[in-house]
């Protein structure tokens, strides 16, 4: 197992309650495995975190994509800058 | 502007036979709550080789004609702050890698609650010369803004409120 952070913003944030939250993982475990976990632990989150975008330590990443120890994950809706 | 938000790009364009020490071209990618200052920020990407400055500025639209008219009472943005700076870094080094020509880039997007006729975000872009494709560099920027960067806003009209959400195109990403 190891330990990680989860941001969320926008929808996700509102949804969840919570900013953040720190998160143990299964040692091997990917994005997609990441977003079955979160979709179990926050019910409010179903059906949302499937189509959310994901970043690792601050850059995208994607469905397959190995999450490291220590990792800063932020999950978000597509973005709406501008 | 602070310079801790100011980041310096070798130029590789220049004759090896200039004599003065080429500095840095500056490039400013910040996300921020104050007011945007369009001259202050257009001056720092002014140098003494630019003859052109391409400006983009987007602001709140109270009124909505297009699509699904409406009517905005105000936007509150959020960003990830320090992911959307490093992003709107790449968008820099992409107008760079595309037009060799450009000097300066200013790219700022302002976050908070915000109201109709404010400006919300700021892509400007310094050349030598406005033929060498400086309005498409500050085109491109907003455009790729708003696909990698993430900031995202609620809108808040007379009786509702809901998140604007950009399109889903993950390969865009990369």
């Amino acid at each position: 197992m190891k330990n990680i952070t989860v941001f969320f913003f926008a929808t996700l944030r509102e949804r969840a309650g919570m900013k953040f939250t720190h998160l143990e993982i299964p040692a091997d475990a990917t994005v997609a495995n990441l977003k079955t976990i979160l979709g179990q632990k926050f019910l409010s989150l179903n059906g949302l975190v499937e189509s959310s975008l994901v970043a690792i330590n601050q850059e995208y990443a994607f469905d397959e994509s190995q999450i490291p120890v220590g990792a800063e994950i932020a999950l978000f809706p597509p973005v709406s800058g501008g | 502007m602070n310079p801790r938000f100011l980041w310096g790009r070798k130029s590789r364009c220049f004759p090896q036979s200039l004599e003065v020490e080429l500095s840095d071209f500056p490039t400013i990618a910040l996300i921020t709550e104050e007011e945007i200052d369009l001259n202050d920020l257009v001056a720092h990407v002014t140098l003494p080789s630019t003859g052109a400055a391409a400006i983009f500025a987007g602001m709140v639209r109270g009124i909505t004609s297009r699509d699904n008219p409406h009517e905005t009472v105000y936007l509150e943005y959020e960003a990830y702050k320090p992911m959307a700076e490093e992003k709107m870094k790449q968008v820099a080094d992409e107008i760079r890698a595309r037009w060799n020509t450009v000097e300066g880039i200013a790219i700022v997007q302002r976050i908070g609650r915000l109201y109709p006729r404010t400006p919300t975000v700021l892509i400007a872009c310094t050349s030598p010369h406005r033929d060498t494709g400086v309005f498409d560099a500050a085109r491109y920027g907003i455009d790729r803004l708003k696909e990698i960067v993430p900031v995202w806003k609620k809108e808040f009209g007379p009786n509702s409120e809901q998140w604007v959400e950009g399109d889903h195109l993950p390969e865009v990403l990369k």
